[in-house]
């Protein structure tokens, strides 16, 4: 068994376990958004992994909650059903947001992002016949196998981690082949990787739909779990907070995508119960300002993300010698 | 439905004023740097209540006003030296998210500082609005567009004519061959950012006796300004200023003639628009055309 696949198996047990050593309601539901924002993590850093940066991930993320609610709530169709055709549908908008976006230069793709993006949320609470408009949409069916409803926290936690897991897996297929390097050629420059044969549109289309794909399927997961939405989860604010988790990661590393879904959600539900107690006047997003500083210093000190800016700093730190032997004929 | 035009109109040319200023603040900065400055709009915000909050401690409207332009300078310098500086010479995308991560903070600090409430402050000169075209323009709206037209003149004299402005202009143009001459691109760079500070502040104080002032103004203001400049090319100050009338404009319109709440997405379909037609933008290659 390689280095990595015994990794993954080892997390792959931690989270199986984990339920039975913190089994609180409470905890079990921060679990639950950890895996379901790492899904749409990951997405983006794929997106990452060809040069780009989007701002309208959560938009992807809504179009997919939005489409799947709608199907299985108005016309009864099965939630499974409803989640895989919101999921297409939503991979089929991103491709058609795609071809004439993809051709920009990366910060005019990002602002083309955000642009999409708030068109979304404005139509999410605009279309107050279809959505509900800002107050939103109430009894969506939760997911059921066999009967048996995964409606329970601890169920749906096996369920969404089983899915991240299997995101992981892919995205990780996805970037360690031909297409990975395809992808790096690319972030390195995309006029030498065209001129080595690389496709770049064709790749760069590719990990955007299957970026906007990843963000769809938590949406969907997400409509199903907590059973109503409304507009707000999937704001350009949330936008930014996705990208904060994979910066935090590492914009081009994929087990990053775990790391900063769960470090941010942790820290997210810290400030949330602590910053009231120092600033007892202010509500709403003040979280804001820590998030900010975060996210600046995380560019200047760790452009690469924490995980491999730490270990960075590690070499730097251990006492001058004999470099140590590269990992094995990894 | 046409008598509703002038005012329309008139109220898309004072908004669009704002936007100008902006827009004009994100191509200084753009053209100087390659940076898209996304806590553009921070500024106004920051200018707006910092001036509420000294007129508030019974200061005059003009000198609360300045004070309040200068501390926003002060704090656009900082966000160059302590958050663009440090990361001079990185991928765009990191200096995109840098900005966006400086616009989260600053309005969070400003939510802690001065909390949701919105602030207001008394026109410049209080009176019975103007009845102008059949339309309707209140006298703050005058000092809108005048101000931001004498700005506007102003910076378009210091870079035309001045040394300084010269040298702003040779960075934006070949910011190595600069080196080679001995302006250095940093403290170019000091400069744009700090004069945007100004530029934004401005804005943002001549706008609030009209709409008020409140912590996450500038997010609107700001992405509003973005598609302003970016339809006038972002390289180009002229079609940005322009761009920006022309968005006051459109949104005006779109709340006019269409469901208001949806004149928000008008304008970034506009923008999409532009993008998907020109990247160099519409004003700009229309310009390119003729030459």
């Amino acid at each position: 068994m390689t280095r990595r696949g015994a990794g993954l198996a080892l997390l792959a047990c931690g989270i199986a376990g984990l339920p039975f050593l913190a089994s609180s309601a409470y905890l079990l539901t921060v679990f639950n958004i950890i895996g379901l924002s790492t899904i749409v993590t990951l997405g983006l850093i794929l997106l990452g992994s060809s040069g780009q940066v989007s701002l309208g991930q959560a938009a992807f993320y809504g179009l997919g909650a939005y489409g799947s609610a709608l199907l299985s709530r108005d016309l009864g169709w099965s939630p499974w059903a409803t989640i895989a055709i919101a999921t297409a549908a939503t991979a089929g908008v991103a491709y058609l947001v795609g071809v004439p976006t993809l051709r920009l230069a990366e910060h005019f793709f990002v602002l083309a992002t955000l642009g999409f993006g708030i068109i979304v949320n404005v139509l999410m609470v605009q279309l107050v016949d279809v959505t509900g408009g800002a107050s939103g949409l109430r009894d969506i069916p939760g997911l059921r196998i066999a009967g048996v409803s995964l409606a329970a926290d601890r169920a749906f936690y096996y369920l969404v981690w089983g899915l991240a897991l299997a995101a992981l897996l892919l995205a990780q297929n996805i970037t360690s082949h031909r297409t990975g390097r395809a992808l790096r050629a690319i972030l390195g420059s995309e006029v030498g990787a065209a001129a080595l044969g690389v496709e770049v549109s064709r790749y760069k289309m590719q990990v955007f739909v299957a970026s906007a794909a990843y963000a769809a399927l938590a949406g969907g997961l997400y409509a199903h779990y907590i059973r109503f939405i409304s507009p707000s989860p999937f704001s350009l604010y949330a936008s930014l907070f996705f990208l904060i988790m994979a910066v935090v990661g590492g914009l081009t590393n994929i087990w990053g995508g775990l790391f900063g879904a769960a470090l941010i959600t942790i820290l997210d539900q810290v400030i949330r119960a602590q910053v009231p107690r120092v600033f007892p006047r202010v509500g709403g997003e003040y979280q804001t300002a820590i998030y900010g500083i975060l996210l600046v210093l995380i560019m200047i000190f760790f452009p690469s993300g924490i995980v491999r800016g730490a270990l960075d700093l590690g070499r730097l730190l251990r006492p001058v010698g004999p470099e140590p032997a590269k990992g094995g004929s990894a | 439905m046409l008598a509703l035009l002038p005012q329309l109109l008139l109220t898309g040319i004072t908004i669009g004023s704002i936007y100008a200023l902006i827009a004009l603040g994100f191509v200084l900065i753009y053209g100087v740097t390659g940076i898209l400055n996304f806590a553009q709009g921070e500024f106004s915000m920051l200018g707006a209540l910092v001036c509420a909050t000294l007129l508030a401690w019974h200061l005059p409207l003009a000198t609360a006003a300045l004070i309040s332009v200068a501390a926003t300078c002060v704090l656009g310098a900082l966000t160059e030296r302590l958050a663009v500086e440090p990361a001079f010479g990185a991928h765009p995308l990191t200096l995109i998210i840098i900005t966006f991560g400086v616009s989260m903070a600053l309005r969070g600090l400003a939510l802690m500082l001065w909390g949701a409430d919105p602030y207001a402050l008394p026109e410049f000169t209080p009176g019975p609005p103007l009845v102008l075209l059949g339309g309707v323009l209140v006298r703050q709206a005058v000092w809108a567009i005048g101000l931001s037209v004498a700005v506007v003149g102003a910076l378009f004299t210091f870079f035309v004519r001045t040394v300084p402005g010269a040298a702003v202009r040779a960075c934006a143009d070949n910011a190595f061959a600069c080196r080679l001459v001995g302006i250095s691109p940093r403290r170019v760079s000091l400069a744009a950012f700090t004069l945007s500070a100004a530029l934004g502040a401005v804005a943002g104080i001549v706008i609030t006796p009209i709409t008020g002032a409140t912590y996450d103004m500038g997010l609107g203001l700001g992405l509003k300004g973005f598609v302003a400049a970016v339809i006038g090319g972002l390289g180009n100050a002229p079609a940005a200023v322009v761009g920006g009338y022309l968005v006051g404009i459109i949104e005006s319109l779109a709340t006019g003639y269409l469901v208001p709440g949806y004149a928000g997405a008008i304008t970034f379909l506009v923008l999409l628009a532009v993008l998907f037609l020109q990247r160099e933008g519409v004003l700009h290659g229309a310009q390119r055309r003729q030459a």
